[in-house]
């Protein structure tokens, strides 16, 4: 897979806390500088394109899955490869380390992912 | 001589509380989790509880992470120890291109001069360096807090160091009690071609009463209870090479178990007992290993006497609390660190507060996420550890008034050596049984 820097952008989008982006879509074609990989499909294989047929970008954006992964990368919980996020609040709320009641709130409430970013990827 | 004499002679009782529940691992759910888990557990715990001791020890100190330290600035840290060991067989070593300085054959000691040791929280890690930590004494695993401040050349400079201690030990009521007997054995390795079936008879007999004229038969009526711990059986390496098993291999393969089990009868029907896996017993690798099946001993699990346990094992016993191991975890300090005797690794874990440091690092465990089942939150009356060369046994003193039977039991099938502890003072002697028939 020849995905090179410049095309990592693409995919993790960075956003500074603070900004009030409105989030731009990548539907920009690529420019000239992605010429070597203009037209192929590298960074959006075909096997992610979702069901309804539009591009699987958004799930960097969800502002519910911003504040779980800052939970996720909270050192002081611990880490969060190789348990679920619930697991893990759980864990921390036992152990007296008082994590925010709103995590438990969102995780229960389900249309959020159980596991933490790197769960199967590492 | 009277054959039927008047009174018949009852056994003393004792109240028995199994204390296993945090080794069993049932429960447990494996989701692809690492050990870090098992270490962030480790590392909190500890570190609560140490944090709550440093005032008593250094009040005025600031306490900081690793990635705080700053050259010169003397503080205090936690963390867990990491010792790095030259010759400690590493799988990449199999891998590696030119034949380094390690042996092909494998020492029983892995330490070597040029270890050393480094601490690491979830911040980073740190080399540690200045004599007043040990590197022959310390092992990987450990948690503990540390006083110096970081040298130019990056490695933090020990001045002193603060273990947990001795945990807070409940304390008994002293009532008056009357003389009751716990018997300790480890190592039968039935199945061995060198173990003599008539020793352990032996045993059998004596604490069921079989044996002696009424003075002997009243000694064996206080013995309450017997505690098995570890390596019942052995089965010979011939039979386990991986290959299918002929008919008459798979009788074989059973032989010790039914010996084990006929024993273990005649035991149960006098006796409550406890029978804890080892490291040659068919029970899983991992520790906490869990209780022996009972399929294994279709005659003794009819009695409700019969108890088969976890390793490590904790019980009460007329409230005094026991634990112990197969000695899984004092023979893995063994290999990497050095004391005196097997005593002095002992106390090291209890001091240390943890059953077994080593763990998951050298010795095999079972990726726990949210808990660390060998940490020692209440101090034990009585703490063995089996499979041992030889029979010691001390009594240590703690500074809040704790009082602790050190006790490590010898191998039976070399020694004929099992152990009795007299509940009511705490202390120990050897039982030794010897088949040599004098000429």
């Amino acid at each position: 897979m020849a995905t090179t820097s410049k095309n990592m952008n693409v995919f993790y989008r960075q956003k500074k806390n603070g900004t009030t982006s409105t989030g731009k879509k990548s539907t920009k074609s690529p420019s000239p500088k992605h010429a070597a990989t203009f037209g192929s499909e590298i960074t959006q294989p075909p096997a992610l394109v979702s069901h309804g047929g539009s591009l699987d970008l958004k799930d960097d954006f969800d502002e519910q899955e911003q504040v779980l992964r800052q939970f996720d990368m909270n050192m002081a919980y611990g880490p969060c490869m190789g348990i679920t996020r619930l697991d893990r609040w759980e864990r921390a709320q036992r152990t007296g380390l008082n994590p925010p009641k709103e995590i438990e709130s969102l995780l229960k409430g389900g249309k959020v992912k159980l596991e933490s970013l790197f769960d199967g990827r590492v | 001589m009277e054959v039927d004499s008047q009174e018949q002679l009852q056994r003393k009782q004792s109240t028995y509380l199994s204390l296993d529940e945090n080794f069993e691992i049932q429960k447990e759910v494996y989701r692809g989790q690492q050990y870090s888990q098992i270490y962030f557990a480790r590392l909190h715990m500890m570190r609560t509880l140490l944090y709550s001791l440093v005032p008593n020890w250094k009040s005025h100190l600031p306490v900081c992470t690793v990635l705080e330290l700053k050259e010169g600035k003397e503080c205090i840290i936690f963390g867990t120890l990491y010792k790095h060991m030259k010759l400690k067989p590493c799988i990449l070593d199999e891998y590696s291109k030119e034949r380094s300085v390690a042996p092909l054959i494998k020492p029983h000691n892995f330490m070597h001069q040029d270890d050393y040791l480094v601490l690491e929280d979830e911040s980073g890690r740190v080399k540690l360096g200045g004599t007043k930590l040990s590197t022959s004494v310390y092992v990987t695993g450990v948690v503990v807090a540390l006083h110096g401040k970081e040298t130019s050349a990056g490695a933090f400079f020990v001045e002193d160091v603060l273990e947990a201690g001795l945990p807070p030990q409940i304390k008994r009521p002293l009532k008056s009690r009357e003389d009751k007997y716990v018997v300790f054995v480890s190592g039968l390795s039935i199945g061995r071609s060198s173990s003599n079936p008539l020793q352990f008879q032996l045993l059998v007999d004596h604490i069921t009463g079989h044996l002696g004229d009424e003075e002997e038969q009243g000694l064996a009526a206080e013995i309450v209870h017997l505690v098995i711990v570890g390596n019942s059986v052995e089965i010979s390496r011939g039979l386990l090479n991986g290959q299918n098993l002929a008919s008459k291999d798979q009788s074989r393969l059973c032989e010790p178990f039914k010996e084990l089990d006929i024993l273990l009868t005649q035991i149960a029907a006098s006796l409550p007992l406890d029978i804890m896996p080892g490291s040659s017993d068919p029970a899983n690798f991992a520790l906490p290993q869990q209780p022996l099946n009972r399929c294994l001993f279709p005659g003794s699990t009819t009695y409700n006497t019969f108890r088969s346990c976890t390793n490590p094992h904790c019980f009460e016993l007329d409230s005094i609390r026991f634990l112990g191991t197969s000695g899984q975890n004092i023979d893995d300090l063994t290999k990497y660190s050095e004391a005196k005797d097997k005593l002095d690794f002992l106390e090291r874990t209890l001091r240390w507060r943890h059953l077994a440091p080593t763990a998951p690092n050298t010795l095999g465990c079972y990726p726990f996420t949210d808990r660390d089942p060998f940490l020692i939150d209440s101090c034990p009356d009585v703490y063995f550890v089996g499979n041992q060369e030889k029979y010691e046994t001390c009594l240590l003193k703690g500074l809040e008034g704790q009082l602790v039977r050190l006790i490590c039991i010898p191998r039976f099938c070399e020694t004929g050596v099992a152990v009795v502890l007299n509940m009511r003072n705490l202390e120990c002697h050897a039982l030794t049984f010897g088949t040599q028939i004098s000429s």
